[in-house]
């Protein structure tokens, strides 16, 4: 399940209905991504994230397919957030069910390193100093190269 | 269209795939099995005679796909890398439904596999049922998608765009294209080049571009504005009909191209 959306999400919600129903799921891993008061300047007071609509539902289900051929996944959500946001704000919500935990944790890494350097979306974060569009981090690019050379 | 499983002279024959690209091809069939409701209960209690249906049925159908050659007369026997059989049963509607999901890295498409699965998962639930209720109804047998190969990506109740039809006549008659009105190409302009260009999206004639390619629309846009030259920047990204491209991607009319930033989301 995929989805961009304005509206927040609620992670307890989306976990039980991935695993609802179903006994043969061992692990479920989520991760959430929330909007920092500090990032390239400090008192981030919120932040516009835009995307591309169309071609940014086909990178996340990509994305997606990627980490369920390479894991045995049982189920994935992924729920990425767009619009105006305030720091605390939730962003992204990845979760991952498969019947051990080592696949779910790899899956649900993956899946963030790729959404970082691979999904359509832009950040512009506004500050008592001013509005400016984040620039990309090498770090995001070196996290999602460790996966290159582990197939 | 054609039958590619007859050749020309009308006989059955089967597909000589061995020049064929591998490619990787996932296709997802579906179907269901009606019951009384009382079936679907003891079915979810695993309350049945026979024992655990879901179980014995997910079986029969992952053993169905791989040996569908054997059953369709001009299939290709394949190693099939993925098969996947969920079931849901919809107690609004008395019913078990059934998906299978196959995959493979291949040179012939997987859809009869999926067929097969769900057809002998849906016969292995009959089977496992009979005892209870003989009136079950195997139904909706159908692709719900495929994709990978040559003939292109299916998805159910997704129509593929009409073919462009550029002009009509008599027989005989030799019609001209409906004018050049289809001939421009949509550019987009995102996140933080829209804002430094000033520029959401702009239309072009595809004749305008010294060559047919993504490297052209950049000189015809630079020739329109000297602004565009920073399109040519490393690290400006681009994408043709929302797929990732570069200066050599090939442009064709009606083809949309947007231009932006490296990405940061998440």
């Amino acid at each position: 399940m995929i989805r961009v959306q304005q509206a927040p999400f609620d992670a307890g919600a989306e976990m039980a209905a991935l695993s609802e129903g179903r006994t043969d799921i061992g692990a479920l891993v989520s991760f959430v991504g929330q909007v920092r008061d500090f990032n390239e300047r400090p008192e981030v007071e919120g932040l516009t994230l835009e995307h591309y609509p169309g071609m940014t539902e086909a990178a996340l289900a990509e994305i997606v397919t990627e980490a369920e051929a390479r894991w045995p996944l049982q189920g994935v959500c992924l729920i990425h957030r767009v619009g105006h946001l305030t720091p605390g704000d939730p962003i992204v919500l990845v979760v991952v069910a498969s019947a051990h935990r080592r696949a779910a944790f790899e899956a649900c890494d993956f899946i963030m390193d790729y959404l970082k350097t691979r999904a359509p979306f832009w950040k512009k974060e506004h500050t008592a100093s001013g509005h400016y569009w984040v620039a990309e981090r090498h770090s995001d690019h070196q996290d999602a190269q460790r996966w290159e050379e582990t197939p | 269209m054609s039958l590619t499983h007859l050749n020309a002279r009308g006989e059955a024959h089967m597909v000589d795939v061995a020049d064929k690209g591998e490619t990787r091809r996932e296709a997802v069939a579906s179907g269901r099995i009606t019951m009384r409701p009382e079936t679907l209960a003891l079915l979810a209690q695993g309350g049945l005679p026979k024992g655990d249906v879901l179980a014995t049925a997910r079986i029969a159908g992952i053993q169905a796909a791989k040996r569908t050659h054997e059953l369709i007369p001009l299939c290709h026997a394949l190693p099939l890398s993925k098969v996947a059989i969920d079931f849901h049963l919809n107690e609004a509607a008395a019913c078990v439904e059934v998906t299978a999901t196959c995959r493979l890295n291949g040179r012939t498409g997987v859809e009869m596999e999926a067929l097969t699965a769900v057809s002998v998962a849906c016969l292995t639930l009959y089977d496992m049922c009979k005892a209870v209720d003989k009136a079950m109804q195997i139904e909706a047998l159908r692709l719900e998608s495929k994709s990978g190969g040559q003939s292109g990506d299916y998805r159910r109740g997704v129509t593929p765009p009409a073919p462009i039809v550029t002009g009509s006549g008599e027989p005989g008659v030799v019609a001209l294209g409906e004018a050049a009105q289809g001939s421009l190409l949509r550019v987009k302009c995102l996140a933080e080049l829209r804002e430094r260009l000033e520029v959401s999206e702009v239309e072009i004639a595809l004749d305008a571009l010294p060559s047919a390619d993504v490297a052209g629309l950049k000189a015809a846009l630079e020739a329109r504005d000297a602004g565009f030259a920073l399109l040519k920047e490393a690290r400006i990204l681009c994408a043709v009909n929302q797929v990732m491209g570069g200066d050599q991607t090939p442009l064709t009319e009606g083809d949309e191209v947007a231009f932006f930033p490296p990405v940061t989301g998440g």
